[in-house]
């Protein structure tokens, strides 16, 4: 099954637009994590910070345009990995590895299959 | 056969019969409908003709058939077909002549009580899954509506098949934490038919299937400390239910029930699953919960003394394992007995009150010391405020009488 990790971190500890020191330190430590995933690695990214968030918002078909993430939360969608894994175990303890910086949660999500 | 009877045979096949479906199956709510179907027709079948000499095989045979019945006409639905087939292949042969069910109750708890299912879920998915107890039966235990609950068991069960929650034992690593949240469901679900200790109430039955799940536990997982402790506390607890309400319907707390109205033969076995958590692992949370339980039951009359030293020094111990506003309200009780009523106080008023204010017993612990120190008004407070949070009605009698009890100051 392929799941998506989302991992959520308060980013103010990456310091403005998450180009503090701290950001060089998490990045490493993802790389480091995406090599020992190896081809479990489906894909995924780090996501700037979500002052550069826009959300477009659709409402009876008419699309708006907001500044923004989607909602206003302490810990914020930060980045994700796309894992292929065996069962929610093995997701478990793949997203247990997940480097967070201090506190933070990510959310294991099963992807839909096809169709 | 009577209907009770067969009440009985279809609660006592159930975990074995649903395990060994969903193993097989690889779906839980398959292996549940295939499971009523069977039970369905055997009302019809066994009235007409007689009842089958092993009940237990022809109900887990004619569910099995069902279930490949049913995924054969799905089999036209391509997307199923390379699911299942490796299902197919590997067993279709030995279906009629399945004599034995594999035991398969161990994968069906881990899986009824799998951490990524929610709390109260689990205890409601094991009580129905693994003891067989009807949707309504549970709905009742846990104050909500039988379609609430219908509602609550489909949800967790689409959690299960959605999130994809392994059908396998879980791998030795993941042990430790799978346990817990299985030993956890079970406290939950001991704590239902706890609570009603007049034993009339809906939830009575409960505790007989805790202590039969238990004993499978201990049985399945021979050595691991805390299902031993786990199935030696509902013992004990069980043990003492004929003398945990008096004969007006008033509880009796732990220091005053007459431990001559304690079921003996149910404290000699938790002994002995004691003894054997003990040996395994003796400063496991469990077992030490399970000591403090062993030390009242091991009072032998009313004239003896409570064992409150011995229960402080193991709720000692317990919080350098485990150090929580819910062990430190209960070692209070004990302090009160040992180090005195002013002492037990001030502790107690030095635990967090935000966690515990919305917590029943913290009230009516600090209402006793209040009382037996003479704080009149306040003592009354929190009487009032314990009797706010306390549903069950035995509890509220004496919590009633004991407010009663709080004497007027001189003036």
């Amino acid at each position: 099954m392929q799941y998506a990790l989302l991992i959520y971190e308060d980013e103010t500890l990456y310091g403005p637009g998450k180009k503090g020191p701290a950001i060089q330190e998490i990045v490493s430590r993802h790389m480091a994590f995406n090599r020992e995933l190896g081809a479990k690695r489906v894909g995924g990214s780090g996501l700037a910070a979500t002052s550069s968030a826009t959300t477009i918002r659709t409402t009876r078909g008419k699309h708006s345009v907001h500044d923004g993430p989607f909602a206003e939360a302490k810990e914020q969608l930060g980045g994700f990995y796309l894992i292929e894994a065996k069962d929610l175990d093995e997701a478990i303890a793949i997203a247990k590895q997940v480097p967070v910086l201090q506190d933070g949660s990510i959310e294991i999500r099963p992807v839909l299959g096809p169709g | 056969m009577s209907g009770a009877a067969l009440e009985r045979v279809f609660r006592e096949a159930s975990g074995r019969i649903v395990g060994a479906l969903a193993a097989r199956f690889r779906n839980l709510a398959l292996a549940e409908d295939v499971f009523s179907e069977a039970c369905a027709r055997a009302l019809e079948d066994w009235s007409a003709k007689s009842v089958p000499t092993d009940p237990a095989a022809w109900l887990y045979q004619v569910a099995a058939r069902a279930a490949l019945d049913g995924l054969r006409r799905r089999r036209t639905h391509a997307r199923f077909e390379c699911q299942l087939s490796a299902d197919f292949d590997t067993d279709p042969a030995d279906l009629d002549d399945e004599a034995v069910i594999p035991d398969e109750r161990l994968r069906l708890i881990f899986i009824c009580c799998h951490p990524a299912v929610g709390v109260d879920a689990r205890a409601a998915l094991t009580l129905r899954l693994v003891c067989g107890l009807s949707t309504l039966e549970i709905a009742r235990a846990f104050l909500v509506s039988e379609a609430t609950m219908a509602q609550r068991l489909t949800r967790a069960k689409s959690k299960i098949a959605d999130a994809g929650v392994p059908f396998e034992l879980p791998a030795p690593r993941f042990w430790p934490e799978r346990l817990d949240a299985v030993l956890a469901t079970i406290e939950i679900a001991y704590g239902k038919a706890h609570e009603d200790a007049a034993a009339s109430g809906p939830h009575a039955h409960f505790a007989a299937e805790m202590l039969e799940l238990t004993s499978t536990l201990v049985h399945l997982i021979p050595d691991e400390a805390e299902p031993a402790a786990v199935a030696a506390m509902v013992r004990l607890a069980e043990a003492r239910r004929p003398a945990r309400i008096d004969s007006r319907g008033l509880m009796v707390p732990l220091s005053e029930q007459d431990p001559q109205r304690w079921q003996r033969p149910l404290i000699d076995e938790a002994i002995g699953y004691l003894n054997r958590a003990s040996a395994l692992r003796p400063d496991a949370v469990r077992v030490i919960q399970a000591k403090i339980h062993a030390a009242w039951c091991s009072r032998r009359t009313l004239q003896s003394p409570p064992p409150w030293p011995q229960v402080m020094s193991l709720y000692d111990s317990l919080l350098t394992r485990r150090d929580d506003p819910i062990v430190r309200l209960n070692r209070l009780v004990a302090v009160a007995e040992v180090h005195g009523i002013e002492a037990a106080l001030s502790e107690l008023e030095s635990l967090d009150g935000g966690l515990l204010r919305h917590f029943a017993p913290y009230h009516a612990v600090r209402a006793d010391l209040l009382r037996r120190l003479g704080r009149a008004a306040d003592a009354r407070c929190a009487y009032d405020e314990a009797l706010l949070r306390t549903s069950t009605h035995a509890e509220r009698k004496w919590l009633t009488r004991q407010r009663g009890l709080v004497l007027e100051p001189q003036s």
